[in-house]
């Protein structure tokens, strides 16, 4: 991944326009709301809005290259990290925080370096990056022994855990998937595919939902906005079926399972957690959608599963 | 016979008490809640404030030894351009940084953002009310210089010099200290105003030298009106004094 292959890549091209042309739409969509049906669209159009910066943003990451991707994906898991943190106030506890900032940097560094004894470069470490778990939580159990510390231990440490390999390092998959040799195709297809799941489960929710689907975690999420947004996300490995021209019928399914079911557990996921603490966004970074955390939700559960998925049927590079 | 099991135990969970702002909103109150973020940009800054200080206005500090190693204190100082507060936060050592917070007018510095941003994050600044809520602000100020290890920078002027002379003190430091034990640091910044002054937008090479005098403190006197009256005039006698020491 160059600025260079960037411009040769067909998928890349092709991302570009259509992320261009869905902007387009939506805003034309929103203006004929507002202008042609008179509807208050002030809340939609602040996440919109927030679009319209964020989108062209991860075009730019993706466009810069490998290192740029990786360093976004892991400041964007650091920030994402510390509103988890501020949230269950595990932010006060500064040797956990500092723990997991440190297993994060090392998601960044093992996607970066390649692994010592041999292979070609530019490939990242996989062996330690799939290890780093071990070596994290190792050091997040030490920090109480080191402090001579008891009460409320248990808490701050499963609360890092949690932070850290949820948070950081499954979200943490997306950059070692910059070293892929279809990088382009597989960071593309779900960075796009699964804001899309999010958007289709909000507008079918509202166009079709009528019973809830999990009352207790997330009220407003219908059995309709799910099933739609489910069916659209089986559809878009065909549509785009040339993000990774080699995948069979098999994999396209997986694909569209891991997405369309992935992404709203992903999303459910982090519910239960707000619900829990009794808070309503984790925190208020990007106007219209909430936190960092509200916005990537889904891809932390999505990321990692895809990326398995992905190396198990064809090894990554 | 058997209790009923207990399936779940329930945590403690403490939000951020500003986890739903927006982070100008989480910039303008005080205190504010730590951030790593804001620490780390705000260490840079400094570094970077000294060594211009240091090259650009070869900022010469006297006295640095007057600075109480331990407890709170508070810095009184003249007032003749931004500068000042630059320097005086470079005389303290990098470990207080996050400690310090130099009182800034809350109708300048705590409207516009660009400004906010400045003021929360490089300065670490306290919100004073000049006009309104200036009760209030020094109840802040009380609050703060409570906690141990604390540093209040106060310009008691109340406002940048438009001649250069040392103006009036207003009686609000004279409030906070009279009759407490708290060390007052009486300090002089000179060259400020000719490098800097009020209306100008870039500060021009002048020499800048920072001179700390001996700390002092009035636990003798009772609260009051009169008593504010004196600390004050003995501390403009004291800043006015150090600037006589050539």
């Amino acid at each position: 991944m160059t600025p260079q292959l960037a411009l040769q890549s067909e998928i890349f091209r092709s991302y570009a326009i259509i992320v261009l042309g869905v902007l387009v739409v939506g805003g034309l969509v929103l203006t004929l709301r507002k202008w042609g049906l008179r509807k208050d669209v002030h809340s939609l159009w602040l996440t919109y809005r927030s679009w319209l910066v964020m989108a062209p943003l991860i075009l730019v990451c993706v466009f810069g290259g490998r290192v740029v991707v990786i360093v976004f994906i892991c400041l964007l898991g650091g920030f994402g990290f510390k509103e988890f943190a501020r949230a269950t106030g595990l932010y006060g506890d500064w040797w956990m925080t500092g723990a997991v900032y440190l297993g994060i940097v090392a998601v960044g560094v093992t996607s970066l370096i390649s692994q010592p004894q041999g292979e070609e470069p530019r490939h990242g470490w996989y062996g330690l990056f799939i290890a780093l778990p071990v070596y994290v939580v190792a050091l997040i159990l030490l920090i109480p022994i080191l402090r001579n510390k008891v009460q409320g231990q248990l808490q701050c440490m499963s609360l890092a855990i949690v932070g850290f390999i949820y948070i950081g390092w499954m979200f943490g998959h997306l950059a070692f998937l910059a070293n892929a040799t279809n990088a382009y195709g597989y960071l593309l297809y779900l960075l796009f595919a699964t804001e899309i799941n999010d958007v289709a489960a909000f507008t079918c929710g509202k166009l079709f939902g009528k019973r809830q689907f999990r009352s207790n975690i997330s009220p407003k999420k219908t059995w309709g906005g799910a099933v739609g947004a489910l069916a659209i996300s089986m559809t878009l490995p065909w549509l785009l079926r040339f993000s990774f021209p080699f995948f069979g019928t098999l994999q396209l399914i997986f694909t569209g399972l891991i997405v369309g079911i992935g992404g709203q557990l992903g999303d459910l996921s982090i519910s239960v957690i707000k619900r829990d603490i009794g808070i309503k966004d984790m925190g208020a970074g990007i106007p219209g959608h909430g936190g960092i955390l509200d916005r990537i939700d889904s891809l932390i559960y999505v990321a990692p599963l895809f990326f398995h998925m992905a190396g198990y049927f064809y090894d990554l590079r | 016979m058997f209790s009923q099991p207990k399936l779940y135990m329930t945590w403690q969970y403490e939000p951020a008490p500003d986890l739903d702002q927006p982070l100008a909103e989480r910039l303008r109150r005080f205190p504010r809640e730590p951030d790593l973020t804001i620490y780390g940009l705000r260490s840079l800054a400094a570094l970077l404030m000294r060594g211009w200080l240091r090259l650009y206005h070869r900022l010469e500090i006297v006295g640095r030894e007057n600075l109480p190693a331990e407890g709170s204190f508070v810095i009184v100082a003249n007032h003749t351009s931004h500068l000042d507060t630059l320097c005086l936060l470079s005389a303290l050592p990098l470990r207080k940084l996050h400690r310090a917070f130099p009182a800034a007018a809350q109708d300048y510095f705590f409207v516009s953002v660009p400004r906010l941003a400045i003021a929360a994050v490089v300065v670490n600044a306290l919100p004073f009310g000049r006009q309104k809520h200036i009760r209030q602000s020094l109840e802040l100020c009380r609050q703060l210089l409570a906690n141990p290890g604390n540093v209040l920078i106060l310009f008691p002027e109340g406002t940048r010099t438009a001649t250069g002379r040392l103006g009036e003190f207003k009686p609000g430091i004279g409030l906070l200290v009279a009759g407490t034990q708290l060390p007052v640091v009486p300090c002089h910044l000179s060259g400020g105003f000719e490098a800097w002054p009020k209306g100008k937008w870039i500060a021009r090479p002048r020499k800048l030298v920072l001179r700390i005098g001996q700390s002092r403190n009035y636990p003798s006197l009772t609260p009051g009106k009169e008593a504010a009256e004196h600390v004050c005039a003995d501390l403009q006698k004291a800043v006015a004094g150090l600037d006589q020491v050539r």
